[in-house]
């Protein structure tokens, strides 16, 4: 190595090795998948979030809630993921072309969430997620910043929380949430994975070979 | 230990170290300061995942913040700063030139500390990207880049003066991480954070992203430290040294392709985690080729020698345990646990960073012209990173096979994970205190030899 220029080429050429090999061929594989056209149902799927879940990513992102929940279920012989029923198909890449910053995840410290809103046979609705995230659960903090605790002024807000016990707030004031939490409630509630696509639908299992 | 050093008078020190003293040295505190602010996250992270309301109330301090801040600080601000500055210092000392454009290394600096500064404000407050690797937020980026530029123009300057036409392992592996960052860094910004690519291309980039930041900038970074202290300090040349070229390239030229490790069984075409099942194994060639080179470091010869060994070691297990857990059968029960924690800490923290470690006790008394101010301070470091590492990567393995097993049975709830976990990842809150505190001990440690060194000057200027 006591050419210097050739020495350099060959540091280029290394990486660009492997982002041609890995960022440019999935590129080309996948950067124009299209969303899947139903003529029976005359429609196009995934279907595209609402802004409010748009806006509600951007808190999901800036929180790190990635840090403990993945999004993707993975197929039935790997791992518990359809058992646990957090879907009952394997994600596909075609589940997430309209998802601005894909949120795959490392880490399932919490559960999955690829298909939190179409979970069977009950699916957590606005208000129980409201509650989850104020008071927490087991090893998932309480996000209560991203509430307001204020006086009630005239009559009791419609998006107060409906919180029993100790958490109740005392009479005269509520617990309300704010911008964040309902863009936050409203992407969560658009997770959902509900259409079969034909790329997500298991392979057939393969015919035995007659005993020969 | 007397000393940390076989030779500590007179440090062969050398026009080279007087002309970049400051810069350098700058480089090395900032980035001891960054250990120990990456170290408290990362003990407060670590509290939080046994003790969920720990600072849940706080917004800038959960969970996810931290665990984003501890790894930004850590990587960032510690493994970036002293890896630079060490790179800089191994490349002026074997291009045989005194370091020139200390100034652009002095601005480049102050402007990195900075842009790491306003990327975890940035997090805390919420415009974190959770981009593993990537969390700063987009705004923070471009400073960075700059000022790594402007940090750059030393190691270019030493490359194309370099005096001896041979160049030495040490000198391939700085270069190449010198000179790759900044492209693997702006592609990743550009694809994933200004213009986002389409759909789940984007966690493709991102483990290309992640794996290429290890394997084509932090692994070469800590491998220069080694290879060049390590002859130094025995006096031989390693032995195979003929196969360390091989293990260069095998190391830039196989290693981004290993990314897709992460993705097993994820939304990815299914060839992305084939070929990093693949080349894992290729890898370990290289991984192979280090232990030869680098077995010399177990002869022993001091502290900074002992870390060096120290890091070979979790390195090549690293790599080794990487390749095992990229096979399908063992990423089933590894995938999404604390086991890949684990397995982050044992390479970075456990190879890298104690290999730069290692090379920060060899290169500090030469680039200042004293010993350590205390032989004490450094050996309690060097036990407390020994065991504090060691309590760390098995406690969280530990944790990632219980709750890998647990996760695999669809009845036990998040509860009853939780539940398992919890003695294991409270000694791995442990273990992070003990690291932080060995931690504080080199912080006054390089502080002391800093600061006597300056109190010379100061009072040299003064009676002249």
């Amino acid at each position: 190595m006591k050419n210097g220029p050739l020495f350099f080429l060959g540091v280029f050429a290394a990486l660009g090795f492997s982002w041609a090999g890995i960022v440019l061929g999935s590129n080309a594989q996948l950067a124009t998948l299209p969303a899947f056209y139903d003529s029976t149902d005359s429609q196009a799927f995934p279907r595209r979030p609402s802004g409010l879940a748009n806006q509600g990513q951007l808190v999901y992102r800036g929180l790190n809630c990635a840090a403990c929940h993945t999004q993707q279920v993975r197929r039935p012989d790997f791992g518990s993921d359809q058992a646990r029923g957090w879907g009952n198909r394997q994600s596909v890449a075609r589940d997430y072309i309209y998802q601005n910053y894909v949120q795959l995840g490392e880490f399932r410290i919490g559960p999955d969430l690829t298909n939190l809103a179409g979970r069977k046979p009950s699916a957590p609705d606005a208000g129980d997620l409201m509650n989850l995230l104020y008071t927490g659960q087991g090893a998932m903090p309480a996000y209560s910043f991203l509430f307001e605790n204020r006086k009630i002024v005239g009559q009791e807000s419609s998006r107060a929380l409906k919180l029993t016990g100790l958490l109740r707030p005392p009479a005269g004031r509520e617990i309300v949430p704010t911008r964040r939490a309902e863009a936050l409630v409203s992407y969560l509630l658009s997770l959902n994975t509900f259409y079969d696509y034909p790329e997500s639908k298991p392979a057939p299992a393969p015919k035995e070979e007659a005993h020969k | 230990m007397t000393s940390a050093q076989p030779q500590t008078s007179p440090l062969d020190e050398t026009a080279v170290e007087a002309a970049g003293r400051d810069p350098l040295v700058l480089l090395v505190g900032s980035a001891l300061a960054w250990l120990l602010v990456s170290g408290a996250l990362a003990l407060v992270a670590s509290i939080q995942l046994h003790t969920p309301a720990f600072m849940a109330g706080c917004s800038l301090l959960n969970y996810g913040h931290t665990r984003a801040l501890q790894e930004t600080a850590f990587i960032y601000g510690w493994v970036a700063n002293v890896g630079l500055g060490l790179a800089l210092w191994i490349l002026g000392r074997l291009g045989g030139h005194p370091l020139r454009a200390a100034n652009w290394v002095m601005v480049g600096a102050v402007f990195w500390n900075l842009g790491v500064t306003v990327g975890l404000v940035g997090i805390a407050v919420g415009d974190a990207t959770s981009l593993p690797r990537l969390e700063m937020p987009g705004y923070a980026q471009p400073l960075l880049l700059a000022a790594y530029g402007a940090i750059g123009v030393a190691g270019v300057l030493a490359w194309t003066d370099r005096r001896r036409p041979v160049l030495f392992a040490a000198q391939w592996y700085a270069v190449a991480s010198l000179f790759l960052f900044p492209w693997i860094f702006s592609v990743a910004q550009v694809m994933l954070v200004w213009v986002p690519v389409h759909g789940v291309l984007q966690a493709i980039v991102e483990g290309w992203f992640a794996q290429s930041l290890w394997t084509l900038w932090m692994a070469p970074l800590g491998l220069a430290g080694a290879y060049y202290v390590i002859p130094k300090v025995t006096g031989r040349v390693l032995p195979a040294y003929d196969l360390a070229s091989l293990g260069f390239w095998c190391l830039l030229f196989i290693g981004g392709w290993t990314g897709g490790r992460h993705l097993i069984g994820g939304p990815v075409p299914a060839w992305i985690s084939t070929i990093a099942i693949v080349t894992s194994a290729i890898l370990l060639s290289h991984y192979l080729i280090v232990f030869l080179n680098l077995r010399a470091a177990y002869r022993g010869g001091g502290a900074a020698l002992a870390f060096i060994a120290f890091g070979v070691t979790a390195y090549v297990v690293g790599g080794f345990v990487d390749a095992a857990t990229a096979m399908r059968v063992i990423a089933v029960r590894t995938q999404f646990t604390f086991f890949d924690e684990a397995q982050q800490q044992l390479a970075v923290y456990g190879g890298v960073s104690m290999m730069l470690l290692g090379t920060l006790y060899y290169a500090l008394p030469r680039l200042t012209g004293r010993p350590w101010a205390s032989a004490r301070l450094l050996s309690w470091h060097l036990v407390l990173s020994f065991l504090g590492l060691v309590l760390l990567v098995v406690t969280l393995a530990a944790a990632g096979v219980v709750q890998g097993g647990d996760l695999n049975h669809a009845q036990a709830s998040f509860a009853t994970i939780a539940a398992d976990t919890r003695p294991w990842l409270r000694s791995a809150s442990a273990a992070q205190g003990i690291l932080l505190l060995g931690n504080c001990l080199l912080a006054v440690n390089f502080a002391r030899t800093v600061g006597c060194g300056r109190i010379r000057v100061v009072k040299e200027a003064l009676t002249s």
